[in-house]
């Protein structure tokens, strides 16, 4: 155990000051040369992307929005109250109550209607014709010009 | 339209006013709440036409959900690009926002206009922002060829439709979508006549794009910045079908015998580009891949002209545009971890971002058109038209079908399963943002699955 320890050398202090941002068991099943080197190239707080201190060692409470603790809780909040509660939430309740979207429901209970209507008089439930023959005056054949 | 129009002008000058640190906090809120208000345009009170018109702008059913998800992703591009242009000048940043804002602004007035010339003028004019996007904003320096394939594909696919358009101006006397649904049939025999209807759908196959003029597009996605590629497979993709159902109405008798050959290039397309995604590197290829082989299937359901192939097509479109913008955002959340797009240098991060995997894993199912979701609600209506046609393209759907479960499989197996490699040491966890970036992406396609009747179209 301490030979394994002793390979993280001039890496250990810096590791111990420096808390890594999350703990991720990197050991592999057999044989531990990969690991050592891996851990000298890459500390795993500070150098993380390229050379610059990662967010978390400065603000452990980063959420990815901005280096300013400040800006970047507000950034946070504003984020998820407008995009959750309100435009959701508050969006998706406005599209629920919508009135009859394009008049589906009512055309329905119109057809409906019909159909009952039809049945009661002994209609077929549909005529063959999409207008009413009666209602089209065709042009007499001398009407033209 | 106003509403929605003069508070997307106005986020320009909010984005130059407001103090360097708080640029981002307040274009996201104002955008989120410009996305808000555009909610009030689904309210649909006539069984057919238009709404919200005036005298050059109007909403339908058809546009409606494209307008609304364009409005919606704003606010996302901008919670997107908020970590990869943190460390550029503050004055960079403002005229990031502006170039995104501008986007938006002529989207809007593309779907929303009622003269086909003005729809092709903020066609073209969308071009712009989004050279701009990945010649300025994008990574590596194939961004400069891709901006050139980008430009002229579009560029030579739209121009003849230019011609054309001027020659309908021509003969019908008007380009109005309000009134050109009614003119009479036009008499369309001559040889010339078919180049007229070829030169009318080619523009918006290209744009598309169709399988054979795609080539541009893996190029812009990859070489595009995340909030670029958003945009491109959300919305700017579904231009092309926007304006291909729009045409129809005008090329009537015409399209019954000259759109076969490119309903079979079509599907054909979808085999063979979810062939290539089988065989993908660079994840963000992948993806565009992907969204070519979907994009076809729209095509396909279009070109039948059917009123479910239409239903089908919008629905697949709106679907689309949620499920791979929230993979373009996934793929950046890896690219912006490990700085590279190559699927095998990035395996097996689910042991170190197991948040990240649930998002995968849903958005990975969403792209395969998991039930109830409405990616199988639109394919399986364009699938039924098509099989209702001929019998056999569904050798053709069904193997595309197939594939696409294959690769969506292959992407997240790749990505997400197997061993850390071990140079991958200290990754940053999963921020917040990139947590509510997908959850803004996913829940509105979930809820989506309760009212399917807002991006039914005017055909259902």
């Amino acid at each position: 155990m301490l030979t394994r320890l002793s390979r993280f050398g001039p890496a250990l202090p810096r590791l111990l000051s420096q808390p890594p941002s999350r703990f991720v068991s990197q050991s592999k099943p057999a044989g531990s040369a990969g690991s050592a080197a891996v851990t000298e190239l890459h500390p795993a707080a500070g150098d993380v992307g390229h050379g610059e201190v990662s967010q978390y060692v400065k603000n452990p409470e980063y959420h990815g929005f901005s280096s300013d603790p400040v800006v970047d809780e507000w950034n946070m909040k504003v984020g998820f109250f407008f995009g959750i509660s309100v435009a959701l939430v508050i969006g998706g309740t406005f599209i629920h109550y919508l009135p009859d979207h394009g008049l589906r429901q009512w055309a329905r209970r119109e057809a409906e209607r019909v159909i009952q209507q039809r049945e009661k008089e002994g209609l077929p439930l549909i005529g063959e014709d999409y207008y009413d023959r009666n209602k089209i005056a065709l042009p007499t054949a001398g009407g033209e010009e | 339209m106003l509403k929605i129009l003069l508070p997307t002008l106005m986020l320009i000058p909010t984005a130059w006013l407001v103090p360097g640190k708080w640029l981002w906090p307040t274009t996201l809120l104002h955008s989120l709440i410009i996305a808000l208000i555009s909610l009030t345009w689904l309210t649909n009170l006539s069984e057919v036409g238009w709404s919200s018109l005036g005298s050059y702008l109007a909403t339908d059913a058809l546009s409606t959900p494209l307008l609304v998800l364009t409005c919606w992703l704003l606010p996302l591009m901008l919670l997107a690009s908020q970590n990869h242009t943190a460390s550029e000048p503050i004055n960079r940043q403002r005229m990031y926002v502006t170039l995104l804002t501008s986007l938006q602004f002529f989207l809007i007035l593309a779907f929303g206009a009622t003269e086909v010339i003005m729809f092709y003028v903020m066609f073209e004019a969308t071009l712009i922002p989004t050279l701009i996007l990945i010649t300025r904003w994008g990574n590596q320096a194939e961004r400069l060829n891709a901006g050139t394939y980008f430009l002229f594909y579009t560029l030579a696919g739209s121009l003849p439709l230019l011609v054309a358009l001027l020659l309908l101006q021509n003969n019908a006397g008007s380009l109005s979508l309000l009134t050109l649904a009614y003119s009479p049939p036009m008499q369309l025999t001559t040889y010339g006549d078919k180049l007229w209807w070829a030169a009318c759908l080619l523009a918006f196959l290209v744009k598309m794009p169709l399988y054979g003029v795609h080539l541009w597009l893996p190029k812009a996605h990859v070489e595009a910045p995340v909030a670029g590629s958003m945009i491109l497979a959300a919305v700017l993709l579904k231009l092309g079908g926007y304006g291909m159902m729009r045409m129809l109405t005008i090329l009537e008798p015409l399209t019954k015998e000259l759109s076969y050959p490119f309903i079979i290039f079509a599907l054909w397309g979808v085999l063979m580009t979810g062939s290539i995604c089988l065989r993908q590197t660079d994840l963000k290829s992948l993806i565009a891949y992907s969204s070519v082989s979907h994009m076809g299937l729209v095509v396909g359901g279009i070109l039948i002209q059917t009123p479910w192939g239409f239903s089908g097509a919008l629905i697949l479109m709106i679907a689309h545009g949620l499920t791979s913008s929230a993979l373009f955002c996934l793929a950046n959340t890896n690219y912006e971890r490990t700085h590279s797009r190559t699927m095998v240098l990035a395996r097996g991060l689910q042991m170190v971002l197991p948040l990240m995997t649930a998002w995968w894993f849903i958005a990975s199912l969403a792209n395969l058109a998991l039930p109830p979701l409405p990616n199988l609600m639109g394919e399986l209506m364009i699938i039924v038209s098509l099989f209702n046609w001929s019998w056999w393209t569904l050798a053709l759907t069904g193997a595309g079908t197939l594939i696409t479960a294959g690769y969506s499989l292959y992407m997240f197996l790749m990505t997400q399963r197997g061993q850390l490699p071990t140079h991958i040491t200290a990754l940053e966890p999963s921020h917040s943002r990139e947590h509510l970036l997908m959850a803004l992406h996913l829940l509105p396609l979930i809820l989506l699955v309760l009212k399917p009747e807002l991006i039914w179209g005017w055909t259902a």
